[in-house]
């Protein structure tokens, strides 16, 4: 009796005037902090994560680590090595994939219903879209520390210049958020377990080979070297290498970090639009 | 919560699930106007009232709950209850008619609705990986609530759940997932709370409990409750009033007496070993009515005392396999509108077998 009477009086009455809007500040922060402990309460999300990439420079690099430095000039890659050339592509082609975790857990959350109860509190669609999208992103840079010290690790040597690594990391994000927006949107109406993976399938690899990610674009034929030449990957790519392998920040990298902003921004506006109309509760 | 109005009230309210959208558990039904035209009939535009072809889950519902009460949809699965919940919710939109909930117009103001109402799911949906303190944190934040730490510190004693706090949610018992969505569903004190199949899937002990919780949160919380069931012992324990709702129609309302009261006759449900013709049990005196069920029979009689001792004599030839006696009670309130049992009336197996495959899920 204590315990009902006690409540009574906190924050009775408390009616929001019609015709008001309802802020989303708080919401947005509850959904991303829950999209964070969710992640990195789960070790084997953060496990998978971090190896993910390193499998690429331990298998994929390693295919090239016999090849005559000489050979490798006469592809285009001046680097001292070709893992200090692929680091780079690497982190950003995971970055792009990363983004299917969140349509992910959007449908694990229509499934098990906690969409239901999230909606059924003053929660836009928009705000739970972008908390989703948000988190991802978060997700994929967990992957940047592991990277840089397997980098190490293999032998690479890393440039340091202040400016063009927070470039480079602002890229990353502005990849990742832009990725994870353009899946979730595609999945929003979707409760299909399979369809993110199918569809992180269908465009991540053929985004991946024609970025310069893996190989300069310099090689490519003309229409794969125009797909590279709007491939946001390639440009997160380009601007990891500046940092990474470089040591440079040039007029071109801020050229190339406003396309991935422009692209984020406008991946993150259009997914907005339809994940408002289109995301199903359940 | 004072000023003695009604917390829901709806005017023809009425959802109809488009030709793509599917509705687990309810039978394919055609619109009013619907007769007659394929699904693929279009060239004449929609009849008047804008749905045709489509699945009535809720058709032209009436309904006012005054503040404080406790309020039952009674009805078999599919009826369109949990419909009825997700409108008033605004978690689906209406297809025609209107609703205010505490005071919102579901329509143009779904998110002030939302801050004001509660909800407990039939299936229990709690984020596992969260313990239960982070759980109530997470609806505050959704909620907005700034002050709810005190509130949740009374929640949690209330229920219980005050030395589980820390633990997820995950290891609970189901009755203390349940308790824990009630207290959720109260966090933000809301003036009413919907409460879909409270019950369903609990053992005998913890519905009893949750029982005494659901008229102890309507009384010391003085939140109004509207609760959806196909129990009706259920109904009959808990509700101020009850509809009884069938295929997305309300048939009845009043108090559970008044509903009772309205009954005069007993039902008896017999089912023989052998054939028996619907005119052999009419010519019974005292059978006032006879339906078939399955296999079984339903008679509407005056009084089952003076009727069963002619029944029997009728039947002597027959092995009697199994008798029923309905006496006025909620259930055969829903047998004399309907002509059907409330249990078997829907499509149990399936919605169970999902009801079970959701738990299942939910527990992984």
């Amino acid at each position: 009796m204590s315990a009902a009477t006690r409540s009574v009086s906190l924050s009775a009455g408390r009616k929001i005037a019609t015709g008001d809007r309802i802020p989303q500040l708080s919401q947005f922060w509850g959904l991303y902090a829950r999209e964070l402990l969710k992640t990195f309460r789960n070790p084997f999300v953060i496990l998978i994560t971090m190896v993910q990439p390193f499998m690429w420079l331990a298998f994929f690099g390693g295919m090239f680590s016999t090849v005559p430095s000489t050979a490798l000039q006469g592809l285009g890659i001046h680097g001292a090595s070709y893992l200090s050339f692929l680091l780079p592509g690497v982190l950003a082609t995971g970055m792009m994939s990363i983004g299917m975790f969140g349509s992910m857990s959007t449908i694990q959350d229509k499934r098990f219903g906690f969409m239901k109860r999230i909606l059924i509190t003053p929660t836009t669609k928009a705000t739970v879209y972008l908390t989703k999208a948000l988190g991802s992103a978060t997700r994929g840079l967990v992957q940047v520390p592991v990277m840089l010290v397997a980098a190490l690790a293999f032998g690479v040597t890393l440039h340091g210049d202040l400016l063009s690594w927070c470039a480079w990391i602002l890229g990353l994000v502005f990849l990742g958020f832009g990725f994870s927006a353009f899946f979730l949107a595609i999945t929003a109406s979707s409760t299909d377990w399979q369809t993110p993976g199918v569809i992180s399938n269908f465009i991540t690899m053929p985004l991946m080979f024609a970025s310069g990610a893996m190989m300069p674009s310099s090689i490519y034929p003309s229409w794969m070297k125009a797909i590279a030449d709007v491939n946001p990957v390639g440009f997160s790519a380009s601007l990891s290498r500046d940092a990474l392998t470089y040591g440079v920040f040039t007029s071109s990298d801020v050229a190339t970090l406003a396309w991935l902003g422009a692209f984020a921004l406008l991946m993150v506006v259009i997914g907005t639009l339809i994940a408002s109309k289109y995301l199903r509760v359940e | 919560m004072t000023d003695g109005g009604m917390a829901i009230r709806t005017r023809g309210l009425t959802k109809v699930y488009g030709g793509r959208a599917q509705l687990p558990g309810l039978r394919p039904r055609r619109a009013p106007g619907g007769a007659g035209n394929g699904p693929g009939d279009s060239s004449e535009g929609p009849p008047p009232n804008g749905h045709r072809g489509g699945l009535v889950a809720v058709d032209h519902v009436n309904m006012e709950v005054p503040q404080g009460g406790i309020f039952g949809l009674l009805g078999p699965n599919g009826a369109g209850k949990t419909t009825i919940i997700k409108l008033l919710t605004g978690l689906v939109d209406l297809t025609d008619g209107e609703a205010q909930v505490a005071g919102y117009d579901v329509r143009t103001h779904p998110l002030h609705v939302k801050a004001n109402v509660g909800w407990v799911a039939a299936e229990v949906i709690l984020d596992d990986d969260l313990s239960g303190w982070e759980n109530l944190w997470l609806q505050a934040k959704l909620q907005r609530l700034t002050d709810w730490k005190p509130r949740a510190e009374t929640l949690l004693e209330y229920f219980e759940l005050t030395d589980r706090r820390k633990d997820r949610v995950g290891t609970y018992s189901t009755g203390m997932r349940k308790k824990m969505e009630i207290a959720l569903a109260l966090l933000h004190q809301p003036q009413v709370i919907f409460m879909d199949e409270p019950t369903i899937g609990l053992d005998p002990n913890v519905r009893r409990m949750l029982w005494k919780l659901i008229t102890g949160v309507n009384h010391e919380f003085g939140t109004t409750v509207l609760l959806t069931s196909h129990y009706i012992e259920e109904a009959d324990a808990l509700c101020d009033r009850v509809a009884i709702i069938d295929r997305g129609k309300f048939v009845a309302t009043g108090t559970p007496n008044e509903l009772k009261a309205r009954i005069r006759s007993d039902f008896i449900e017999i089912e023989t070993g052998t054939e028996v013709t619907q005119a052999q049990l009419a010519a019974i005196p005292g059978v006032s009515e006879v339906r078939s069920q399955g296999k079984a029979w339903i008679l509407k009689v005056s009084s089952a005392e003076e009727c069963l001792p002619h029944l029997f004599a009728a039947l002597s030839q027959h092995a009697i396999k199994r008798i029923n006696v309905e006496k006025p009670s909620l259930e055969s309130v829903f047998i004399d509108i309907t002509g059907k049992r409330l249990d078997q009336a829907g499509g149990d197996v399936q919605d169970f077998r999902k009801f079970y495959m959701n738990v299942r899920r939910a527990r992984q």
